[in-house]
């Protein structure tokens, strides 16, 4: 049967691959929606993470702001719900960062010619980011201790709602793609079964099973689904590893896909590919063989014969 | 073997093609359908193949009503029937050899049987020389000849012929008839669907004419055309 099955799409091979490309291309770019997604979904909660509030602090012990001011404050922080986590950054370690930030730029580092003069701050990370409106109300309580609150929070709260957006997108693309390999393999098989018509009428004139006419058929729907969805899965991973390769460096996107989400899907497409292949070759083949077993006597047929 | 009870067929559109055909065909029979184009000649090889269902009617093949047959087992049905058609049905990217050994093969007999029994009816044809050419190769008096083989090659009780020497010239289709003849003799039932009057006429067998559909002469040893018609 396989013998026969590998003969048949040697022999068919225009519309073999045909079919075979088929499933690559659209499970290829079913995979690629779906491996975007993830990039997405990796990236929004990298962003999500890290500080999302840095409230920048008047000079401790100057315009009545008290010695143990910043102490008092990031303590307090601390201890309310919405906070994460919080920490203070001197004045010492403020210019580090500005050096870290602006040390490739010879005149920004001029320009700023009393070190000192760099303000002290807390950085918060939020609990939730969805909290920020309440944390800055509740260090509006601080007005002379406080000189300016900066926050990415609302920034970030929009990209994860375009992200939640972008999501969806990405699945029902998939799905739609996914469906539309399924259909394009049901109809290369029927092609196929349509190319040797004559060879399937005469296994069924000499008495050969259903079954037997069907197996070679479901193998060969089963072997091009497989190899175009291979395809597809190798050809992304390798886009991707691409991608992550001349994407290095760049810090402010992650454009790695982990191993472990190619392993998890990459099975799961295969084995989607193969499904969508016997099924295909199912559905192709079902009519084909009711219609030469002459079954069934149409109720219309039996109407017409009443006058007889 | 065959026995046909008030065999309607009326076709999608209500083309009648078959009506009320009552047959029966005893085994080692050797049957000739006439009858010109469009007469219900194919049609009743076709029912009787199950390749098409009866509108209304009982067909009985070896016993068994194979109108009420499943259609799993309609596969069953015709290992039991040869089929020889006009138009040879052989593969062509097969040979000889192979497109007879195709009808053992769907029947899942072992290799080693299969090449035996290909051989002996190969011999019987007269084409045991020819084992490995491939169709196009072939003359049509040859291809038929394959043709026959395959389907006689399971050794089954009927054979159904839809017009065999359609395609072949006289000599040739003498030939045809010598050997389907020598199959007969085996004890095999054949019904055979004909144009050709010469061969009617020359083989003296049952002679069934049909017109319009319908049985309107059955007549043991007859000719193509009856005695003064014309």
């Amino acid at each position: 049967m396989l013998r026969e099955a590998l003969v048949n799409l040697r022999r068919n091979i225009l519309v073999v691959t045909g079919a075979v490309l088929a499933v690559f291309i659209s499970l290829g770019l079913a995979f690629s929606a779906l491996a975007v997604n993830e990039l997405v979904r990796i990236n929004t909660i990298a962003w999500q993470q890290g500080v999302h509030l840095i409230v920048w602090l008047n000079d401790a012990g100057r315009d009545g702001v008290p010695a143990d001011a910043h102490e008092n404050l990031l303590n307090e922080v601390l201890t309310w719900e919405e906070v994460a986590n919080a920490y203070y950054v001197d004045k010492t370690a403020a210019y580090e960062e500005f050096l870290d930030l602006f040390g490739d730029n010879p005149e920004m580092v001029e320009a700023l010619q009393n070190p000192s003069a760099l303000p002290t701050s807390i950085r918060i990370e939020l609990a939730d980011i969805e909290l920020y409106q309440q944390v800055e109300f509740r260090l509006q309580q601080y007005p002379q201790l406080i000189q300016r609150i900066s926050s990415a929070a609302q920034e970030i709260e929009q990209i994860s709602a375009v992200s939640r957006v972008l999501n969806l997108l990405g699945i029902g693309l998939s799905i739609v793609l996914g469906v539309s390999a399924m259909i394009l393999i049901a109809n290369t098989i029927r092609l196929a079964i349509y190319a040797r018509r004559d060879e399937v009428s005469i296994m069924k004139l000499v008495g050969a099973s259903n079954w037997f006419i069907r197996v070679p058929f479901l193998l060969e729907g089963l072997i091009e689904g497989l190899v175009g969805a291979a395809l597809a899965v190798f050809a992304v991973w390798v886009a991707g590893r691409n991608l992550a390769g001349a994407a290095e460096g760049i810090q402010l996107v992650n454009l790695q896909v982990p191993n472990a989400f190619f392993l998890r899907w990459g099975v799961v497409f295969l084995l989607f590919g193969a499904a969508a292949g016997v099924l295909g070759s199912l559905l192709g083949l079902s009519r084909y063989l009711r219609e030469a077993d002459g079954g069934g006597r149409p109720a219309g047929v039996r109407r017409a014969l009443e006058p007889v | 073997m065959i026995r046909l009870e008030d065999v309607t067929k009326v076709y999608e559109g209500g083309t009648v093609a078959v009506r009320d055909v009552s047959l029966d065909i005893p085994k080692g029979e050797f049957v000739f359908l006439v009858g010109p184009s469009g007469s219900g000649k194919s049609t009743l090889i076709r029912l009787m193949l199950r390749e098409e269902a009866v509108t209304r009617g009982t067909i009985y093949v070896a016993g068994k009503d194979i109108t009420a047959l499943p259609a799993w087992k309609v596969p069953y049905l015709r290992r039991s029937i040869g089929t020889v058609f006009q138009d040879f049905k052989l593969l062509p990217n097969k040979t000889v050899f192979e497109n007879v050994a195709f009808a053992l093969e769907v029947l899942g007999r072992p290799r080693s049987v299969i090449g035996p029994q290909v051989e002996q009816v190969l011999e019987l044809v007269g084409l045991a020389d020819k084992a490995e050419r491939y169709p196009r190769q072939l003359s049509g008096g040859e291809q038929q000849r394959v043709s026959i083989a395959r389907a006689f090659v399971n050794r089954p009780p009927i054979m159904l012929c839809d017009e065999p020497t359609g395609n072949l010239d006289p000599a040739t289709s003498v030939g045809i008839m010598k050997l389907l003849d020598r199959i007969n003799r085996t004890g095999t039932t054949i019904v055979m669907a004909t144009h050709d009057h010469a061969i009617v006429d020359a083989m003296q067998r049952r002679v069934v004419q049909l017109s319009n559909g319908v049985v309107i002469r059955d007549e043991v040893a007859g000719r193509y055309e009856t005695v003064g018609e014309q």
